[in-house]
């Protein structure tokens, strides 16, 4: 089973909300690598090119990230002044801990 | 009225097959200049480097010299590399790597070329220049605010400019000529696989952009592009079609008819797959041929210390990544070790690994230190408009000493195997290379035991679907210490258990052995 698993994108869901202070909520729940990194990307697209101050990732449904998801957040991290992570699981929070990116992705528990 | 509809089914595949040639013909030009122009940054970059490096070092011949040797001789990019200050009166090369530069030999035409050239950061070609032994001429001159330094290099033509692609080139299916700038004249051209030109027949052409100038690109397939299923479906439908219309018409035995009717469908359905699968493979070895272009072949030979690299494609998808590799000899007793890997996928990701990659050969040319390193590198990802960032570990060997200096940008620590021990070398990870306002970087100094061995990697090796990191940096340490292989054997070992299966990611894997 593992290896049909392995062929399949992973599945993830993808909530935003733009509120009219200028503060963004991404909500990703499922698990986020490189087959579908891409939905968040263009998820991520729509939101910043509304300007936002802010942008917070609600990750409290998310079990699993790689490095794609990463490429994500930080490019996202670019383009908007703060970028927070809201309550990552203990393997999201390691693979921001591993590339060394504590100061440029905040974590909020 | 069987037939006929077989002879008109037999008339419209035939367009189609003439329709789908031409398209694939177009397709094959477009993506043999992709292949091409991601060909550039291969000759472009040590050249931009070297410029580089030569405005810093105030044109130091030596510096220049050390940096170039790596890219000059036999199978490498370039067959000669001339340093060539452009303020003094007399116009001619400080510094020559390789073979004597036909251009030395031709003052007026130098002179003239390089009065020319605009310092705007691109490459510039001299064109084909000689008689005896014909070789294009490429320049890059360092954009500074005062006119400094041209960096020069030469390659001969092939010999009468005949080169046919290999056998298990994904273009080995091709003819094609290319020829410089926008012209099509046989004077023009820098290497075709037919022996007379033009290439007629049915043909397609597209210009390769190339720094400043650009070149055309000719392709004429030598048989059916689609493979042979295509060409020949016509006359499969005519065969069939006569052989149903007939078998209806006699009413001939009803079972033999219904299993030959099986038998012919199972043979086209394994022969559209066969297809499949041939065109998926040829796309891969493109991808894998690049790849292999734009990394190093070969490894520097260094006494005490035993070396090796390992890169995997993904093993499913088509797409090249961004992960590289160096190992560079700094002196007689240090080595340094970089791994990396360029977010992103596809031909962008691999050009900018290119950048990235020679952009570091050539501040590791002016000092050395890990830390000096990933700082430059980081000041040069930030100040263009560049949207990609980059995990680089970076290590300083000190053979004889048994020490290892080492930092790195985003990147997981390589682990340490001392006999039946292992353990990921103890460092602080600063932020990659391209992420917003950090240009400080930690160094860790680690001794390292006799006949230890550094393996580093790319994520590729330990990212697992769906499981905490920790748990496939766990399965890495386990694996490599149960074994207790010699070193080519290990990395093989690792890269077949471990990054095989579950993996659309590729890999790198870097292994370093003390000999004492």
């Amino acid at each position: 089973m593992a290896e049909l698993d392995s062929e399949r994108p992973a599945e993830v869901a993808i909530d935003t909300r733009l509120d009219p202070a200028g503060s963004a909520l991404v909500t990703v729940s499922g698990d986020l690598d490189i087959s579908n990194a891409g939905t968040l990307e263009q998820a991520v697209a729509s939101i910043t090119a509304e300007r936002p101050e802010r942008v917070v990732f609600d990750l409290s449904g998310l079990r699993f990230m790689d490095s794609a998801g990463i490429a994500v957040l930080l490019d996202c991290a670019g383009k908007v002044n703060t970028v927070r992570l809201r309550d990552p699981s203990p393997a999201v929070r390691r693979v921001v801990e591993l590339t060394g990116l504590t100061d440029v992705l905040s974590i909020e528990s | 009225m069987g037939l006929v509809v077989t002879a008109a089914l037999a008339l419209t595949s035939l367009a189609v097959y003439n329709r789908n040639e031409r398209r694939l013909l177009n397709l094959r030009v477009r993506e043999l200049n992709l292949v091409l122009a991601a060909t550039v940054p291969s000759i472009e970059t040590p050249l931009a480097s070297a410029a580089e490096l030569a405005h810093a070092t105030d044109g130091s011949p030596q510096k220049f010299r050390a940096f170039m040797v790596p890219y000059v001789g036999h199978g490498r990019q370039f067959a000669s590399v001339s340093l060539w200050p452009l303020t003094t009166p007399r116009l001619a090369p400080t510094a020559v790597v390789g073979a004597a530069p036909i251009l030395a030999s031709m003052p007026d035409k130098a002179r003239q070329f390089f009065a020319h050239t605009k310092p705007s950061g691109s490459l510039n070609l001299t064109g084909i220049l000689g008689t005896a032994r014909p070789s294009l001429g490429f320049e890059f001159s360092s954009a500074g605010r005062k006119p400094g330094f041209a960096v020069y290099a030469e390659n001969p033509l092939p010999t009468n400019r005949r080169s046919a692609l290999e056998g298990n080139n994904a273009f080995s299916d091709l003819n094609y000529a290319l020829y410089l700038g926008h012209s099509r004249r046989s004077a023009d051209v820098l290497v075709t696989s037919v022996k007379r030109l033009p290439i007629t027949g049915r043909q397609a052409s597209d210009v390769v952009p190339f720094g400043a100038g650009a070149f055309t690109l000719v392709v004429a397939p030598k048989g059916s592009l689609g493979g042979t299923f295509f060409k020949d479906l016509p006359w499969i439908i005519a065969v069939l079609g006569v052989l149903v219309a007939l078998a209806a018409a006699l009413m001939t035995d009803r079972l033999a008819r219904r299993r030959q009717g099986a038998e012919q469908l199972a043979g086209i359905l394994d022969r559209v797959a066969a297809e499949n699968r041939q065109l998926y493979t040829e796309q891969r070895s493109i991808s894998q041929t690049l790849q292999h272009a734009l990394l190093p072949d070969t490894l520097p030979v260094f006494t005490g210390l035993r070396m090796n690299v390992l890169y995997v494609p993904a093993a499913s998808g088509v797409d090249i990544g961004g992960d590289w590799y160096d190992v560079v000899a700094v002196d007689d007793r240090r080595v340094l070790m970089v791994i990396g890997d360029v977010s992103g996928h596809g031909l962008r990701a691999a050009t900018t690994m290119a950048l990235v990659r020679h952009a570091a050969l050539a501040y590791v040319a002016q000092d050395p230190r890990p830390a000096s390193v990933l700082a430059k590198l980081s000041d040069f990802v930030n100040s263009g408009s560049h949207d990609y960032f980059a995990t680089v570990l970076c290590a300083l060997i000190d053979v004889d000493a048994h020490r290892l200096t080492i930092t790195s940008a985003g990147h997981m620590a390589p682990l340490l195997l001392d006999g039946e021990h292992a353990e990921f070398v103890a460092l602080h990870v600063d932020a990659p290379v391209g992420v917003a306002g950090n240009s400080h970087y930690h160094e860790a100094t680690v001794s390292v035991p006799p006949n230890a061995t550094l393996v580093a990697f790319t994520d590729g090796l330990v990212e697992r679907r769906g499981e905490v990191l920790d748990v496939g940096l766990a399965r890495l340490r386990d694996m490599a210490t149960r074994q207790q292989l010699p070193l080519d054997d290990l990395l093989v070992k690792l890269a077949r258990e471990l990054a095989s299966d579950d993996h659309n990611d590729d890999t790198a894997i870097v292994g370093i052995q003390w000999q004492n």
